[in-house]
């Protein structure tokens, strides 16, 4: 049994993951459990700060805190790391705190991966420019896609959840289309 | 410094030629002149419509218009963007490992899943929400 990989995450990406999963409607997948397939298959680090950005989000009565209550409830399976000082020079591309914090962990780490969901706007840019070693860099969409070349996600609740995130987080629908026929087909 | 020119010849409907010629004398400009403008503006016009990006982003990532073609037209950190993010599909992630299957909702998480459903009434409140 080879070693997990490590992986750094950003706030929106175990969000993202964790919105289908409580979200009631008709519309959202079901059936599977993608935070719960990232958690276990990878060895998931975040700075200590991203607990505290999920802590705020919860308390209201819709879909984001519902889903940052679930992260929270698997907060044991996150390995956190403390990151003060060495962020005194911040990584000044316009990310914000949360981002820079991530993107220095999986640089001081040397993770396998860091995944992000920033990915449609010119962040994207820099969160390239800031990471290290550029191809560690993947999304939400994409490793979804790789857990179920794995067989750790069934392909339909991927190819539908897929859907859903075009449909409700406005993700670039090109890109994501070619993710799903280079990835999902066959 | 002016840019290296091409000659272009091309028909059109008449009375659209008088039209702008009339325009032309009124600007007192040539007509190369405000073919250029109104190409120019329409180019413009392209790149910031939903639609139009939205095809032009297609037939970049299924390969059929170049990098170049993407940058002239959206600008460098648009085209950047979109090449490192075509880049990332090919980029094969390290392997998830799963030993077993994947644990129960109720070994793995804190308590109970709340489910989130897009009620009318927010007055259940005082219900239970797991946290």
């Amino acid at each position: 049994m080879a070693e997990k990989a490590v992986v750094v995450v950003d706030t929106n990406v175990l969000l993202n993951l964790a919105t289908p999963v409580v979200d009631g409607r008709s519309k959202a997948p079901s059936g599977s459990d993608p935070l719960k397939a990232l958690l276990t298959t990878y060895e998931v680090h975040v700075p200590t700060s991203l607990l505290g950005e999920l802590t705020d989000t919860t308390g209201s009565d819709d879909l984001l805190s519902a889903a940052a209550d679930l992260v929270l409830q698997a907060a044991d399976q996150l390995a956190t790391h403390e990151i003060d000082a060495q962020t005194d020079e911040p990584l000044d591309y316009g990310l914000d705190r949360g981002e820079s914090e991530c993107i220095w962990l999986a640089n001081e780490l040397a993770a396998d991966l860091f995944i992000t969901d920033e990915f449609n706007t010119t962040n994207y840019l820099f969160v390239n420019l800031a990471l290290d070693d550029r191809n560690i860099l993947f999304t939400t969409p994409h490793i979804l896609c790789t857990l179920a070349t794995y067989e750790i996600l069934p392909r339909e609740y991927v190819s539908a959840a897929l859907t859903y995130y075009v449909e409700t987080k406005n993700w670039d629908v090109q890109y994501v289309a070619q993710l799903r026929q280079d990835q999902l087909q066959d | 410094m002016a840019e290296e020119k091409t000659r272009v010849d091309f028909n059109a409907p008449k009375s659209l030629v008088e039209r702008a010629d009339s325009v032309v004398e009124i600007l007192d400009i040539s007509r190369t002149r405000l073919l250029i403008d109104a190409l120019e503006d329409e180019l413009e016009d392209l790149a910031n419509d939903e639609e139009f990006r939205r095809r032009l982003s297609d037939a970049y990532y299924g390969g059929r218009v170049d990098y170049d073609t993407v940058e002239a037209i959206l600008g460098r950190e648009e085209a950047m963007r979109m090449k490192l993010l075509r880049a990332s599909i090919d980029r094969t992630p390290a392997v998830p490992q799963l030993e077993d299957d994947l644990p129960s909702d109720d070994t793995y998480y804190d308590g109970e899943i709340s489910e989130w459903a897009d009620s009318d009434s927010s007055q259940s409140d005082d219900e239970s929400h797991a946290r």
